[in-house]
This record gives C-alpha cells, structure tokens and sequence, in this order.
C-alpha cells in the first residue's frame, strides 16, 4: 500500500492484502491456465489462513472492547 | 519455464515508454518482469515456475507488492494470485481476445484509487438492543394459533427468530444509506456486502477518485466520530483489486 496505511495494524493490512490478491482482481481459468499439482491445495491452505485470521481478528477486537469497558 | 501474470496495463504512449516506466520493479522472488503488448493494453509477466515449495503466503505477499508498484507508476487490472500460462503466445491470445473487456475495465479505473472499510461491532451487545426492540413486536401465540402446543411453540420460535434477523439486516441496510448519504459529495463507486459474519456487520469497498482521496479520507472520520458502538476499518489505497469484473474461462 501506498503512504496512506490508515490502520497501521500490520495483521489487518496483511489480511486485506491477501484478501485481494486471492480472492479478487482478473480471474483466469480453462485450458490456457497451468494447472501444477498441488498449487490449489496451497491455494487452499493460504485461504484456510484467511478465514483463521479473521477469526483471530474477531476475537482480538472483542478483547479490545471488553477491556475499554472494563477500564 | 512457466509464466506467471500480475497485471493488465494501459500503454497509452507506447511499449517503450512503459518499459521505461517500469524499469527497476522486480517480479516476484526477484525474476524479471517484461511486457507484452497489444495496441493499447499491455501485460506484465515473469517467468516463474510454481510449485508446492515456492507458492506460499510469503510469495502472495510478494506477489502483491509487485502490483502495487505497478500501480504507482501505471493504471493496471490486477490478475488473481497463482495463474500461470505456458507461453508469451498464450498470453498475447489472451490479450487479443478480452482485448475490449480489458479496455473497458481500464478506463472504469484509471485515476482511481480503491479503499476498503469494515464496520464491526460487539455482536451479543449490540444485537440485544435491536432483539428487544424485535421482541417487543414478536408475534405471540394467541396472534396466530388458538392454543399453545410444541408444534406452534416451534413455528413461533421460527418465526421471531427471522423477525431479529430481518431487524438486524434492516439496521446494516440504515448504515449502508447513511455512509451514502455521507459520502454523495465524493460520489466513489461502492459495493457492499452485509453481515459477513457476526462481528463483521459491512464489509464496503470504494473506488476513489485520486484527487477526492483526502476528502474521502475525512469523511469517513466524521463517521467514525458519530458511531461510537461501531469498529470501522478503513484501508488503503489500494490497487483496484475489487473493481475488476473480468472473468475468462
């Protein structure tokens, strides 16, 4: 990203990148496309990660709240 | 050798020039980049031969900063992570084939920088606000059915369960309105998709204007100033990842 990381949380801005660039942007499929063994488990692997990721951020954030209200 | 592709690119001035512009981005895992080129449009390419070894969250990560170096000095579609063609010829078919597409995709984007924004919130604290109000209007036994047995007990429960739902989906579709309303002076294209998961009530992409990126920027403070029960991410610019509808099968 360019000067303007807004959210300056390293984690996030790693989640919203990998984000795009597995799930959005061009998508080319079909026979022009190498298909190499493996590669859609990693693919796969790396959105396992996303979800957990996400997760992890959830319950960070709920974290976060529960001890403003506390404080 | 395998060729990997990063972006489509508008070459407007010529294939020499863009080269020149590009000069000094290095492709994923320090491979060179080269471009191919067909009238207008153009692709940057490397050769990169994938495996179960090299494509890994490191090289996604890398893969991505390519793009965006690309996109400071060039308007661009990004491609997907991971697609790999044999050879330049297939690549310059493709560009030949979805060369009007490409172009369309190019000229929506040009001079626009992409922004994400997430709006979270406490899900059990929040909802409950919106489950009294619900339940205050829940359709009790007597309204439906003249006695009370486990089977109208259950449609009861069914049905005031849908009843939170469809509240709880009506408050996002308020914020959604209110963040247009909010930002109609910046007017960015935008999509919005709703409670993605139970914290994560709208996750809103926006295609900016690069010379409204400050005001964008301040508008969304505003907002985030006069919601204090949200959590509201605002990334970017980013490449414009999310504005890209081309398909090719």
């Amino acid at each position: 990203m360019q000067e303007n990381v807004i959210d300056q949380s390293k984690d996030i801005t790693i989640l919203e990148l990998l984000d795009r660039v597995l799930n959005k942007g061009v998508v080319i499929t079909g026979d022009i496309v190498i298909s190499v063994a493996d590669i859609d488990l990693v693919y796969l692997g790396l959105k396992l990660l996303l979800t957990s990721v996400e997760t992890m951020r959830e319950k960070h954030l709920a974290i976060v709240k529960t001890n403003q209200e506390t404080k | 050798m395998e060729k990997i592709i990063y972006a489509i690119i508008a070459s407007n001035h010529g294939h020499t020039e863009l080269i020149g512009t590009m000069k000094g981005i290095q492709g994923i895992s320090g491979s060179a980049i080269y471009v191919l080129s067909f009238n207008d449009i153009s692709v940057a390419v490397s050769d990169f031969t994938p495996s179960k070894y090299t494509i890994n969250k490191e090289l996604a990560i890398d893969f991505a900063r390519v793009i965006e170096e690309l996109s400071q000095q060039v308007t661009l579609l990004p491609i997907r992570f991971g697609t790999f063609l044999k050879s330049d010829k297939n690549i310059n078919q493709l560009l030949i084939n979805h060369y009007d597409s490409f172009l369309n995709n190019l000229q929506k984007v040009e001079n626009k920088y992409e922004f994400g924004l997430k709006a979270l919130w406490d899900y059990e604290k929040c909802s409950e606000k919106i489950r009294v109000k619900a339940e205050s209007e829940a359709v009790k036994a007597g309204d439906y059915f003249s006695k009370s047995t486990i089977h109208t007990n259950y449609l009861l429960e069914k049905i005031n369960k849908h009843r939170l739902e469809d509240a709880l989906l009506k408050h996002v579709e308020q914020l959604i309105e209110e963040i247009s309303r909010h930002l109609a002076q910046i007017n960015p294209d935008c999509k919005f998709k709703k409670m993605v998961t139970r914290s994560i009530i709208l996750d809103a992409v926006f295609l900016v204007k690069k010379s409204k990126k400050d005001d964008f920027i301040q508008a969304i403070e505003a907002l985030k100033q006069q919601h204090d029960d949200l959590h509201f991410l605002l990334t970017g610019p980013w490449p414009p990842y999310s504005f890209v509808e081309i398909t090719i099968d």
